[in-house]
C-alpha cells in the first residue's frame, strides 16, 4: 500500500512520469498536473461526457478513471487533434457546420466522434446518435453536432481518397 | 451629433455586404475547439487557494453551534470561514423584491438544504473537502414548509422571520375591463396547471477567482460572469465598497442561460481571501452544489387560468392566477420570471383585456434564480393550453382558432394591455408556412387513421411571442429600479487600418465577437481576419450589461455600428481637411472616403486612420486625431412603469408557430416526437446560422422542460434530484430534428431591423409539446396539466380515462 | 466532488488480491472498471481504506467457449462482450442486454464482473444472469467455489460475494436450440438505468408449445426477480397473446414491493413489468423458427 503512485503515462505522444496521490482522476491530473485544460469537467461523476478523452485508443471518461489507472496508457486529448495549430478534420467540420456554441462541452464531443470515424468512417444517423447518445450538449440541441460529424465523415474520406489518389 | 444607426442593411456604408447576413464562420471557434480557450477552471493565480463549502443537510434549522478548530488543523487548510465572519465583512445579499436576502453565510439558521454555512480555503480542492468533514455543526431543526399554499396560509413555519409571512409579494393587475369581458362572455373556460420546477444547467458550472486587497479593501474577481457589471454592483453591495473597488474579469464561460448563479460563492471566496491575507481563492461550484444549491431552479409554478371568448372564436379577457414558489429567498433573482410575462402576457393575440394575480412565496428550497426565457415559457404553456381547450369547447379546429385571434400585420406597433408594445410582425404569415411545412392537413389525415386504431396521436399547434431586448422595467413589478440597459463598445482603427474592439462581455456561446466582427468588416469593407474583439474588466469597459433577455445581438449592434458612425464622422472631417473641401462634401463608400463628384479623389480607410495617427503635421488644429470612437446603446423610449405595472419594456417582439406531431405510448406513456416543424419570424438575420443555433438549442431545453426536466423535493425538504442521474438533460436522441422556416419582419425601432432571438424557441416549444400531448389524450377525455408530462403522469392519466383495473 | 483520500494497490496476482482483501477486513474495496465505484468516490458515499485494482492481474479477462458454456473473464469489458462475435453467435441475449447499458464510453470501461458484484437492481446484466443460469466464480482464502446467479444476487447492491472474496469468471451456457429470446427495457432515456426491464427466454419445440421458459425481471425489486409461477404457466402451451397475458397476471403476483421514485411509482413498475412480459414473451416467441 502506497501514499503516492507512479505514473507513467503517454499523453498526445509525450511520456510523463509523476508522483500522484491515488484518488487524483485522470481528469484532475491532466488539467492541473499536465496544464492540459482542453478537457474540461461537467459533473464529476459520468454523465454529461465533457471529459472523455481516448485511453489506449477508446473513449473514457476521464473524471470517472484514476489517474493511476492510466499508468501504462496511451491518453489522447483534445490538444493531440491539432497539434501545430491546423485544424482536425473533425474540428474543421464542427466549424464549417457551427457544432457548437459555448464549446464547453466541445473537447468531449471530438472525442467520441474520433472513436467513431475510427471504427465506422460512414455512420448513420442512428449510429451517431448511438455513439453520441452519453454527450450532454445544452446549446445547441444536436441538430449542428450530427451535421458535423456527417461533415466530419465526409471531409475524412475525401482526404483518404486524396492521399490514395497521390499514392497511385 | 447625434449618430443615426442604420435601421437596414441597405444603409450600411457597402454595397456588396460581404459577412452581415451570412452564417460565416465563427471567430469564436478555432479557439474552442482546440481547447485553448479560456475558461475560469482552467486559470491559476500566484498563491492560489481552492475552496469548498460545507453545506447544509437540514432544510430548516437553528445553528446552535460550530466547531471550526479540529478542521484548522489539518495541513493544508489555510482560512476558514463562518457566519460570524459574513456577519462581520458584508451585508445581506441584494435580492428581488428587496428585502429578502440573506448573508452569504448564515449565523443563525438554515433556510434549504445546501445553505452554505461555513467554508474552507485550503492548498487544494480535496483537502478543502477533507477539512469539511472535520467541522461540527449542531443544529436544532425546525419544521420545514415546502409547499407554497402551505407557506402562505397561518400557522405556517416562516422562512424569513424577520419578513413576518412568507409572502414575498401579493398583487392584482387588472388592465382593461376584464369584469366586463368576463360578463359578457359566450363561454368561459377555466382550468388549472402545474409547471415544475426546472432550470438552466449550462455545462460548465459557475466558479471565481476571488483577491481581497487588504491594503485598499478592493475586490478582483476572476469568474464566468454572464453579466460582468451586474456581478460588480453586487459585491460592492455584499461588502459595501464603493463601485469603483471592484473589478471583475469576466471570462469565456460554458453558457449560463440566465442560470450561472455564483453570487453566494463569489461572496464566500472573497470573505475566504480576506481571512487568508488576501490570497487568491478559486471557488469552483461541482455539478451536486450547482444542482442543490446553485443557480439551477426556476418556475415552480402553480397556475388557474380563465379565458373569456365569443361564439365566432374571439378571445375577450384572459385572468392568470399565480403562485410562484420562489425558495428560501430572493437573492436569484428568481423573481423576475414572474415580471417579464408582462412583455407579452397575451401572446401573439388581440384579446383585449387581462388580469394577473400574482402571488410570490418563499418556502424551504433553494432560491429561484431566473432561467432562459425568464417566466413567459410556463406562462405561454399555460395560455396555449387554455386557447386548445376553448377552440375544442367551440368546435374550432386549433391552428384556424389561433388565426382569427392573431394581431394582424396592419396593427403594428400593436400595445397589449399590460403595457408593452411588439414592434412588428406578420403573424398569418407564419402560420401559413408552418402549416405547409408541416404538411398540417396531412397530418390530420393520419391522425384520424392512428386513432381508428387506437393509437394516441397528437398534433399540436402553438404560438408565441419571443420578446426581445429587455429593459429594466420589465422587472419593476417586483422591484428593479431603473430604465435603460446600455451597452457599449469602443471601435478603434490602428495605424495601419486594422480595427480592434472593446467590449464589457465575454463569450457565452451565442457568437457576438463574430456578429461583432462580420458588421464592422463589411461597415469598413474590411476582411474580418482584420478586426479582433477584446473583452475588458469591469473598470476598464464601456458601460455593459452583456447577454440577457435577447438583448445582446440587438444591442451590441446597435453599440458597434454607433461607434462605426462616430469613426466615419471624424475621418469625414480630417478627409475634408487633407482635401480641402467641407465635411458635407466627403462620403464613405465601400470603404473609401471620397469627394462627392470627383472621381478619383478618395482615400481608403486606412490611409485615412494612418494619417490621424502619424501624420499629425496634415490634420489641421482642432480636430480629434483618434480614429476611435465609444457608442454605448440601449433602446429608446423606455419609461418607468405606471400604477398598474405598464410601459414599453422589451423592444422586439419576435414570434413563431410550431407544429408538433408526437405519439403516446398507450402502454407506458413514453412520448415520441415524430415529426418538429417550426416557422419564426425574428426579424433581420445577422448571422443565420446563429439564429438556427439558437432556435435548435432552445428547442432542446423547451423539449427537456416539457418531457424530462424535473427538481423533486421530499417533505423534509431533501431534493431527490440533486444528480444527472435524476435531472434528466435531453441527449441527441431525444431532441427531434427540427425543420424550419422563416418569415422575416424587420423591427423598424433596432438597428438593422433586428429583433432579439437569443431565448428564442423555449417561449414556445413547451407549449407545442404539452399542445400535441393533450391532443392525443383527446380521445381519452383526460387532460395532462403538468409539466413535465413524465411517463408515469401519462399513464395514469390514461388508466383513469381507461377506468379498469390493469387489464393485461 | 473530490474522493476521500484511500490507499491504493495494483497486484499481479489473486493471492494478492485476496490477502489485501483480508488485511483490510472489509474496508476495501475491488477496483474493477470503476464506473459505478468512481462516481461514488466523487460523492463521498464510498469511503473505503483501500482500493485493490485488478488490471494487473492477469487471466481475468477474455471470452471462450467452453462445453457448451461461455467463460467470461471478470474484467472483460462490456464493449469487449459487445463486439464478440462469439458471443453474437452464441449467446445473442447477452450481446443483446449489453447494447442496453449505458453508453459506448461506459462500455469500453466498465466490467462484465463489476456489473455483476455492483448488483444495481435496475441493472440488465443481473437479470440476464438469472435468466441464462449464469454461474459465477468466486476465489477467496478458502479457495475457489461457484454459485448460481439466482443465489448470487442477495439484496440491493449486496451479493453473495464474502468481504475477501472475488468474483473471476462468469458462466453463461450458451442459447440452447429452438429457443427465443428477448430483452425489454423502458428507460426515461436510452441508455439510463431501466425502471422497468425484463429478460425472456422461451424453448418451444416442434409442435410449437413451450417446453422452457425464463421470465426475470429487473427494476422491481432489490434482486433480479423470476416468476417461476408465470414460467409454470407457459410450459406446454402454445405462444399467444392470451397465455403470455396470462403469464403476465403472475408476474404481478410475484412482485413484492417494487421500488418507488422520482421517475416511476410502484404501481406503475408494476403496470410496466406486465406490459414487458407481454411484449417480450410474443418477441422472443416470434425469434424461434
Amino acid at each position: 500500500m502506497t501514499k503516492t503512485c507512479r505514473v507513467r503515462v503517454k499523453v498526445n505522444g509525450v511520456a510523463y512520469d509523476e508522483e500522484v496521490e491515488p484518488r487524483l482522476t485522470l481528469v484532475d491530473f491532466l488539467r492541473e498536473r499536465l496544464a492540459l485544460t482542453g478537457t474540461h469537467v461537467g459533473c464529476e461523476h459520468g454523465v454529461c461526457g465533457a471529459c472523455t478523452v481516448l485511453v489506449d485508443g477508446r473513449t473514457a471518461r476521464s473524471c470517472l478513471m484514476l489517474a493511476v489507472q492510466a499508468d501504462g496508457a496511451k491518453v489522447e486529448t483534445v490538444e493531440g487533434l491539432a497539434p501545430e495549430g491546423e485544424l482536425h478534420p473533425i474540428q474543421m467540420a464542427f466549424l464549417e457546420e457551427h457544432g457548437l456554441q459555448c464549446g464547453f462541452c466541445t473537447p468531449g464531443f471530438l472525442m467520441a466522434v474520433c472513436e467513431l470515424l475510427e471504427d465506422n468512417p460512414g455512420p448513420s444517423d442512428d449510429e451517431i446518435k448511438e455513439m453520441l447518445g452519453g454527450q450532454i450538449c445544452r446549446c445547441t440541441g444536436y441538430q449542428s453536432i450530427l451535421r458535423a460529424v456527417h461533415r466530419a465523415a465526409a471531409n475524412q474520406q475525401a482526404a483518404r481518397a486524396a492521399r490514395t489518389t497521390l499514392r497511385a | 451629433m447625434a449618430v443615426k444607426i442604420p435601421n437596414n442593411v441597405d444603409e450600411l456604408p457597402t454595397s456588396a455586404l460581404r459577412y452581415v447576413g451570412r452564417a460565416v464562420k465563427r471567430v469564436e471557434d478555432p479557439g474552442l475547439l482546440t481547447g485553448r480557450t479560456e475558461f475560469i477552471d482552467d486559470v491559476s493565480r500566484t498563491g492560489m487557494l481552492h475552496c469548498a463549502i460545507l453545506r447544509s443537510p437540514i432544510a430548516h434549522a437553528r445553528i446552535t453551534g460550530m466547531d471550526v478548530s479540529e478542521a484548522a488543523k489539518l495541513p493544508g487548510v489555510v482560512a476558514i470561514v463562518t457566519g460570524e465572519d459574513a456577519a462581520r465583512w458584508s451585508f445581506p445579499a441584494a435580492a428581488v423584491p428587496e428585502g429578502w436576502g440573506t448573508h452569504c453565510l448564515p449565523k443563525d439558521k438554515v433556510r434549504f438544504v445546501g445553505e452554505p454555512v461555513a467554508a474552507v480555503a485550503a492548498t487544494s480542492r480535496a483537502i478543502a473537502e477533507d477539512a469539511l468533514e472535520l467541522i461540527a455543526v449542531d443544529y436544532e431543526p425546525l419544521e420545514p414548509v415546502m409547499d407554497p399554499l402551505r407557506a402562505m396560509s397561518q400557522g405556517s413555519p416562516l422562512v424569513l422571520e424577520e419578513r413576518g409571512t412568507n409572502v414575498m409579494m401579493q398583487r392584482l393587475f387588472t388592465w382593461g375591463d376584464v369584469d366586463a369581458a368576463f360578463a359578457t362572455a359566450d363561454h368561459v373556460f377555466s382550468e388549472k396547471f402545474r409547471w415544475n420546477r426546472l432550470g438552466a444547467n449550462p455545462i460548465e458550472t459557475y466558479g471565481c477567482i476571488s483577491e481581497w486587497n487588504p491594503v485598499d479593501h478592493g475586490i478582483v474577481v476572476r469568474g464566468g460572469f454572464q453579466s460582468p457589471s451586474h456581478m460588480a454592483l453586487g459585491r460592492a453591495a455584499s461588502f459595501g465598497l464603493p463601485s469603483n473597488k471592484v473589478r471583475m474579469i469576466a471570462h469565456p464561460h460554458g453558457g449560463s442561460f440566465g442560470g450561472k448563479g455564483g453570487v453566494r460563492g463569489t461572496d464566500i471566496s472573497i470573505l475566504l481571501s480576506r481571512k487568508a491575507g488576501g490570497r487568491p481563492v478559486k471557488w469552483i461550484e461541482d455539478r451536486m452544489e450547482y444542482l442543490v444549491a446553485g443557480g439551477s431552479q426556476a418556475w415552480d409554478r402553480h397556475y388557474e387560468l380563465s379565458l373569456a371568448a365569443r361564439a365566432d372564436g374571439l378571445v375577450t379577457a384572459l385572468k392568470v392566477k399565480l403562485i410562484d414558489d420562489l425558495g428560501a429567498n430572493g437573492e436569484g433573482f428568481g423573481a423576475i420570471s414572474a415580471a417579464k410575462p408582462l412583455a407579452a402576457f397575451t401572446g401573439p393575440y388581440t384579446i383585449g383585456a387581462a388580469q394577473y394575480d400574482l402571488t410570490l412565496v418563499a418556502t424551504n428550497k433553494a432560491p429561484a434564480s431566473p432561467y432562459r426565457g425568464m417566466g413567459p415559457p410556463p406562462h405561454n404553456f399555460a395560455l396555449e393550453q387554455m386557447m386548445d381547450i376553448a377552440a375544442k369547447g367551440l368546435g374550432i379546429d386549433a391552428a384556424e382558432f389561433r388565426r382569427r385571434n392573431f394581431i394582424p400585420k396592419d396593427r403594428f406597433p400593436y400595445t397589449i394591455p399590460s403595457g408593452n408594445e411588439y414592434d412588428s410582425g406578420d403573424y398569418q404569415a407564419v402560420l401559413d408556412k408552418a402549416l405547409a411545412l408541416a404538411d398540417y392537413e396531412t397530418l390530420r389525415e393520419e391522425q384520424a387513421t392512428a386513432r381508428q386504431q387506437g393509437r394516441l396521436v397528437g398534433i399540436g399547434v402553438a404560438s408565441a411571442v419571443e420578446p426581445g431586448v429587455f429593459d429594466w422595467n420589465a422587472y419593476a413589478i417586483v422591484g428593479v429600479q431603473g430604465t435603460g440597459v446600455p451597452e457599449g463598445a469602443t471601435v478603434s482603427v490602428d495605424i495601419l487600418g486594422k480595427i480592434s474592439i472593446r467590449v464589457g462581455f465575454a463569450l457565452e456561446g451565442q457568437g457576438q465577437y463574430t456578429l461583432i466582427t462580420q458588421l464592422v468588416a463589411d461597415y469598413f469593407a474590411v476582411d474580418m481576419d482584420d478586426i479582433t474583439v477584446t473583452a475588458l474588466d469591469t473598470q476598464s469597459a464601456p458601460p455593459h450589461f452583456g447577454p440577457g433577455g435577447s438583448r445582446l445581438g440587438v444591442a451590441i449592434t446597435g453599440a458597434v455600428l454607433g461607434a462605426c458612425e462616430r469613426i466615419r464622422e471624424k475621418m469625414c472631417a480630417v478627409t475634408a481637411a487633407l482635401m480641402q473641401t467641407a465635411p458635407e462634401n466627403i462620403e464613405f463608400a465601400d470603404g473609401n472616403f471620397i469627394v462627392k463628384g470627383m472621381p478619383g479623389a478618395e482615400m481608403p480607410m486606412a490611409q485615412v486612420a494612418g494619417t490621424m495617427l502619424g501624420a499629425s503635421h496634415l490634420l489641421p488644429p482642432g480636430i480629434d486625431p483618434r480614429p476611435e470612437a465609444t457608442y454605448v446603446w440601449t433602446a429608446a423610449g423606455r419609461t418607468p412603469v405606471d400604477e398598474e405595472g405598464r410601459a414599453k419594456s422589451y423592444l422586439t417582439a419576435a414570434q413563431a408557430v410550431h407544429v408538433v406531431l408526437l405519439e403516446i405510448d398507450r402502454e407506458t406513456g413514453m412520448v415520441e416526437i415524430k415529426k418538429y416543424c417550426l416557422v419564426d419570424d425574428c426579424g433581420t438575420r445577422l448571422n443565420p446560422a446563429t439564429v438556427e443555433g439558437q432556435t435548435e438549442g432552445s428547442v432542446a431545453q423547451g423539449v427537456g422542460a416539457a418531457l424530462l426536466e424535473e427538481y423533486v423535493y421530499d417533505e423534509d425538504g431533501q431534493l431527490l434530484t440533486s444528480t444527472y442521474m435524476d435531472y434528466l438533460l435531453p441527449t441527441i436522441s431525444d431532441v427531434p430534428m427540427t425543420e424550419k422556416d422563416e418569415v422575416v419582419t424587420p423591427s423598424p425601432f433596432t438597428p438593422l431591423g433586428a429583433k432579439g432571438c437569443g431565448e428564442g424557441a423555449i417561449h414556445t416549444t413547451p407549449a407545442a409539446v404539452m399542445c400535441a400531448i393533450n391532443d392525443a389524450l383527446a380521445p381519452l377525455g383526460v387532460r395532462a396539466n403538468e409539466v413535465p408530462a413524465t411517463p408515469v403522469r401519462l399513464w395514469k392519466l390514461i388508466q383513469a380515462a381507461e377506468d379498469a383495473p390493469a387489464t393485461v | 466532488m473530490k474522493p476521500p483520500p484511500f490507499e491504493y494497490a495494483a497486484p499481479d496476482t489473486l493471492e494478492e488480491v485476496v490477502s489485501l482483501l483480508q488485511q483490510h477486513a472489509g474496508e476495501a474495496k475491488i477496483l474493477a472498471g470503476g464506473q459505478s465505484l468512481i462516481p461514488l468516490l466523487n460523492m463521498r458515499f464510498a469511503r473505503p481504506a483501500a482500493l485493490i485494482d485488478l488490471r494487473r492481474v492477469a487471466g481475468l479477462d477474455g471470452i471462450r467457449e467452453e462445453e457448451g458454456r461461455l467463460i467470461i473473464g471478470a474484467m472483460t469489458t462490456k464493449r469487449a462482450v459487445e463486439r464478440s462475435r462469439l458471443v453474437a453467435n452464441r449467446q445473442p441475449l447477452l450481446h443483446a442486454a449489453t447494447r442496453w447499458i449505458a453508453h459506448p464510453q461506459i462500455r469500453n470501461r466498465g466490467t462484465v464482473g463489476g456489473s455483476m458484484a455492483q448488483a444495481d437492481p435496475a441493472a440488465e446484466y443481473p437479470a440476464t444472469a438469472v435468466a441464462l443460469d449464469a454461474h459465477f466464480q468466486l476465489v477467496g482464502p478458502n479457495g475457489a467455489r461457484s454459485v448460481a446467479a439466482e443465489d448470487f444476487f442477495v439484496t440491493y447492491l449486496t451479493t453473495a460475494l464474502d468481504e475477501n472474496e472475488v468474483l473471476t469468471e462468469v458462466h453463461v451456457p450458451v442459447l440452447p436450440e429452438q429457443t427465443g429470446w428477448s430483452i425489454q427495457e423502458v428507460a426515461r432515456r436510452h441508455g439510463d438505468f431501466a425502471m422497468v426491464g425484463g429478460v425472456f427466454l422461451l424453448g418451444i419445440d416442434s409442435s410449437r408449445r413451450c417446453t422452457r421458459a425464463r421470465i426475470v425481471h429487473f427494476g422491481v425489486g432489490p434482486t433480479p426477480l423470476r416468476s417461476r409461477d408465470a414460467e409454470q404457466l407457459l410450459l406446454g402451451e402454445a405462444p399467444g397473446e392470451a397465455v403470455f397475458a396470462a403469464a403476465a397476471a403472475k408476474v404481478d403476483e410475484a412482485i413484492d414491493e417494487p421500488l418507488s421514485d422520482v421517475h416511476a411509482s410502484a404501481e406503475y413498475r408494476r403496470h410496466l413489468a406486465r406490459v414487458l412480459t407481454r411484449r417480450g414473451l410474443a418477441e422472443a416467441a416470434g425469434r424461434v423458427a
